[in-house]
């Protein structure tokens, strides 16, 4: 990362208060050079400066899960991690799972059990659920509960959430 | 009217048609979209509830980088107040003056190159405040009272001869509190001008609404303004109406000359975009020895807006629920220097029933009587205000398959007579009966040469499955393959839909999908009425049936030929339609237009030494009508089912009573249910479809929430012994 020189302000205006960085961000294996506002959080670099708005904003502190994607394969809530400080790690983000446009097992459980009903939490929900079996924490009903408690649908799918991470974690 | 005819394709458990979209991130809701040169925007929200802004400086927020326009009530622009809706009036515009009605009010809007500035010189606006004292509690006697808002105040019989004849009476106070709508997606505006046009991405339930608001609003023509929202991350009730975010957003576009997007912060979202208003309800119930129900009263008061309207009549469902000869029900609202209240998922349902179905679990204890007994015993065979039969009721069904489903049986009477282990286990159950609401809808319908075929209104689907229903339907009344039909909405340009809301669009929508294809099927008709190589000519309608992409002869599928040969045959490229719904009228039918009807069971689990209050297991029976996917008509009740249990046990907006500021207004704080306080549940859906419309659905998006309030809380009487009358029923209300 790069502090950037900032411009002198116009005459009359006050110094800006913040500072530019340069950074390079690999997402989905792709590496991404910008020049952004050291303010930018993780979510807002890869929805407003990379294009990739499957991560969701939905709190926009850390509360609700909507924004989760993984980095070097652990669940993070990008909206609570500022996008300066991860450089050199490798993000990963719901765009990714289908690269060939053929539906991971994940999305494909989700659709086949409505799984969602707005969609807005969807992204978040998958990205924290295959991270789930990776982890080997989808052994058990109660370990499911748990550990998918991070992410809040509002519009109240739970059970049917359960069902698709049930049936992928069976080998379905 | 022509009745549907049930096909193969309407009913079945599809999966919903936008699902790729959804489950790859791909959907793309209002904050999603970014737009060349666009800009950002943040709001400065008032720290005071009451009062006025003796001075506001901007200069500090002018200078910061990247700012392009800092708008207060000193320069905003003279704004209309929106126009009368199907909802009652719209908020007030935002900006039009220095009075301060409520806490987090909107009094300035903050325009810079990127979002982090705006947010950052939205802070260094500067304001000095003459603070007036707020009314801020719905039993504050110095409280302006609105009586009767809506004119749905009820009185039948008389009351006070029937409680004079009953044996038992039960007279208590049942409070809700606020709760906030909170859909998941923040809401968002993306407003873009090029010259007197208008285009608008937005968290809307109701795009043609945004259009004529904002025409009006910004005097333009309506024509000029385009409204998108082809996805919605949740609504609930929150994106019914053009709130001042999106005024702003739109006159903060026309400032810069350049497109500007406004998201709501997650704690603007519990003030900038209406909320479920807290309610003291009175209700006095009176029965016979036998469990006969011969008089009841249900007082309520809501809180609202000092200067705007909501639709809370939480009275009126003790009108509606059952056979009694004797009842008055009265509704009042009480201006307090609150945000705008708004309808937040069953309005006034979810806060009435619970007061009328756990009263009537308090007189079946008092009688001794089984609390299903006391509900079937006072079942309304008629609909009890109009005296009219239902156009569809099949609640009984819903009380006894129920029962059966749940196990009912196994309850035994005396409260703390259930245990497991260390729990104490409770059973309890509620009736509800939705009311009807059906308005106008209009729709397209197309057939292309390719013989696929495009329906498309202006509607939204919030998550409800409306693309996936209409699609069922339009497939089967076009004997399309669903495969091949597709089915738009999210477009203002598109033909005139109502909101998704009052769980009223499914009707409206679904008959007028119904009209334009019966329509379209015409049309095809109309082209061959003469045409002698068609096998079809001279078929009127009636004659007629569709599959499999053909048009043929009921009773003669040789008869017939596919909607491509007609179309090439005569050198069209396709024919439309337009089709469009009326609400069915009750005295017209000579019947009582029906909602939804439902029973809901709940066993809860609750450890006396902790007070930690499970629920173990939900079982939801509802009579919806005809069931269009039943799949995602599952997925409504199930999702209301969690609102209802969220309802009960942990939401509670907490306005803090000195300042007015909501003190829990972020997800940290604000309590609601995440997976692991969610039980597996059984949904049933009983009964056929309404009479009353062609297409015979009733709405299932809010009667899945009501009932479970009151259904938790007579699972906790039956538990423990206690009877909690105030929500949420928390851990310190459980052991105090």
């Amino acid at each position: 990362m790069k502090h950037m020189e900032t411009e002198a302000p116009p005459t009359g205006q006050s110094p800006p208060d913040v500072s530019q960085v340069d950074i390079t961000l690999t997402v989905n294996g792709t590496a991404h050079r910008l020049e952004i506002d050291s303010r930018v959080t993780l979510l807002d670099a890869l929805r407003d400066h990379l294009g990739l708005t499957g991560a969701k904003k939905g709190c926009d502190q850390g509360a609700c899960g909507a924004c989760t994607v993984l980095v070097d394969g652990k669940r993070v809530v990008s909206c609570l991690a500022l996008a300066a400080q991860y450089e050199d790690r490798e993000i990963t983000t719901v765009e990714s799972l289908c690269p060939s446009g053929e539906l991971h097992p994940m999305q494909e459980a989700f659709a086949r059990h409505d799984a969602f009903q707005c969609g807005y939490c969807t992204p978040g929900q998958i990205m924290s659920a295959v991270s789930l079996i990776a982890e080997g924490r989808a052994n058990s009903e109660e370990e499911i509960r748990e550990f998918m408690s991070g992410n809040i649908c509002r519009c109240g799918a739970y059970p049917n959430i359960r069902a698709a991470i049930r049936d992928v974690a069976a080998g379905g | 009217m022509t009745t549907l005819e049930t096909g193969t394709v309407v009913g079945a458990g599809l999966d919903r048609v936008d699902a790729p979209l959804k489950v790859t991130g791909s959907a793309q809701y209002p904050n999603d979209f970014s737009l060349t040169g666009m800009v950002h925007a943040a709001l400065v929200g008032s720290t005071i509830a009451a009062g006025r802004i003796r001075s506001i400086d901007v200069t500090r927020a002018w200078a910061a980088p990247g700012v392009l326009a800092v708008v207060t009530h000193l320069n905003a622009p003279k704004l209309e107040r929106g126009p009368m809706t199907l909802l009652g009036g719209s908020p007030p515009a935002p900006l039009q003056d220095d009075r301060i009605l409520h806490y987090g009010q909107h009094i300035g809007i903050v325009v810079a190159e990127s979002a982090e500035q705006a947010r950052h010189a939205a802070r260094l606006v500067r304001v000095e405040y003459e603070p007036a004292e707020a009314l801020l509690d719905v039993n504050d006697p110095r409280a302006e009272i609105v009586e009767n808002p809506w004119g749905l105040d009820t009185e039948r019989g008389d009351v006070t001869a029937g409680f004079a004849r009953a044996d038992v009476v039960v007279d208590e106070a049942y409070t809700t509190p606020d709760n906030t709508n909170n859909p998941l997606g923040l809401m968002a505006t993306v407003a873009s001008w090029h010259g007197d046009s208008l285009t608008v991405h937005d968290s809307t339930q109701w795009p043609h609404n945004v259009r004529t608001s904002l025409a009006g609003i910004f005097k333009v023509p309506e024509s000029g303004v385009r409204v998108l929202a082809p996805f919605v991350g949740g609504g609930f009730g929150a994106g019914l109406r053009v709130w001042s975010h999106v005024i702003l957003t739109v006159l903060a576009a026309r400032e810069v000359g350049r497109p500007v997007k406004l998201v709501l912060t997650r704690p603007e979202m519990f003030t900038s975009v209406g909320h479920r208003p807290n309610s003291v309800q009175q209700i006095k119930i009176g029965a016979t020895r036998d469990g006969d129900l011969v008089a009841i009263e249900h007082h309520g008061i809501s809180s609202v807006a000092m200067e705007d309207d909501d639709y809370e009549p939480v009275s009126y469902c003790s009108a509606l629920g059952y056979a009694c000869p004797n009842v008055l029900t009265r509704d009042r609202q009480a201006r307090l220097n609150i945000p705008c209240p708004g309808s937040m998922r069953a309005p006034a349902e979810g806060q009435g029933n619970f007061a009328l179905e756990s009263a009537l679990d308090e007189v079946a204890h008092a009688i001794g009587m089984d609390p299903l007994e006391i509900r079937l015993r006072n079942y309304a065979e008629e609909h009890p205000i109009l005296g009219l039969p239902w156009s569809s009721k099949a609640l009984r069904e819903c009380f006894t398959e129920g029962a059966e489903r749940f196990g009912w049986s196994r309850r035994t009477p005396e409260p703390g007579s259930m245990r497991d282990g260390r729990w104490l286990v409770g059973y309890g159950l509620a009736g509800v009966s939705y009311p009807f609401y059906q308005v106008p809808c209009q729709a397209r319908a197309s057939v292309r040469h390719d013989g696929s075929a495009y329906v498309r209104s202006a509607a939204t689907d919030i998550g409800t499955g409306t693309y996936t229903v209409m699609t069922q339907l339009a497939a089967e009344l076009l004997g399309v393959d669903v495969a091949r039909v597709r089915f738009d909405l999210g477009d203002s340009d598109m033909p005139y839909a109502p909101q998704a809301g009052g769980s009223g669009l499914t009707g409206a929508l679904g008959n007028a999908v119904h009209a334009a294809c019966r329509r379209l099927v015409r049309e095809f008709l109309d082209v061959v009425r003469d045409d002698t190589e068609s096998p079809l000519h001279g078929a009127a309608l009636d004659d007629v049936t569709v599959t499999d992409g053909r048009i043929h002869r009921i009773g003669d599928p040789a008869q017939g030929e596919t909607y491509t040969e007609i179309l090439t045959r005569h050198g069209l490229e396709e024919l439309s339609a337009d089709g469009r719904s009326t609400p069915p009228q009750s005295e017209e039918l000579g019947m009582a237009l029906s909602g939804a009807f439902g029973a809901k069971f709940v066993e809860v689990r609750l450890d006396p030494e902790l007070g930690l209050l499970r629920v173990a297991r939900v079982v939801s029976a509802i009579d919806g009508g005809r069931i269009l996917n039943e799949k995602t008509a599952t997925s409504q009740i199930i999702g209301g089912t969690v609102g209802g249990i969220s309802q009960a046990m942990f939401e509670e907006t907490a306005t803090d009573q000195v300042t007015g500021r909501i003190a829990n207004a972020t997800f940290g704080d604000y309590l609601m249910p995440v997976n692991a306080d969610v039980p597996d549940m059984e949904v049933l859906f009983v009964g056929g479809p309404d009479r009353a419309t062609a297409v015979g659905t009733k709405g299932v998006g809010e009667v899945g929430l009501v009932g479970l309030a009151a259904a938790i809380g007579n699972a906790v009487f039956h538990a423990t012994g206690r009877r909690i009358r105030s929500l949420p029923i928390t851990i310190d209300r459980l052991m105090l």
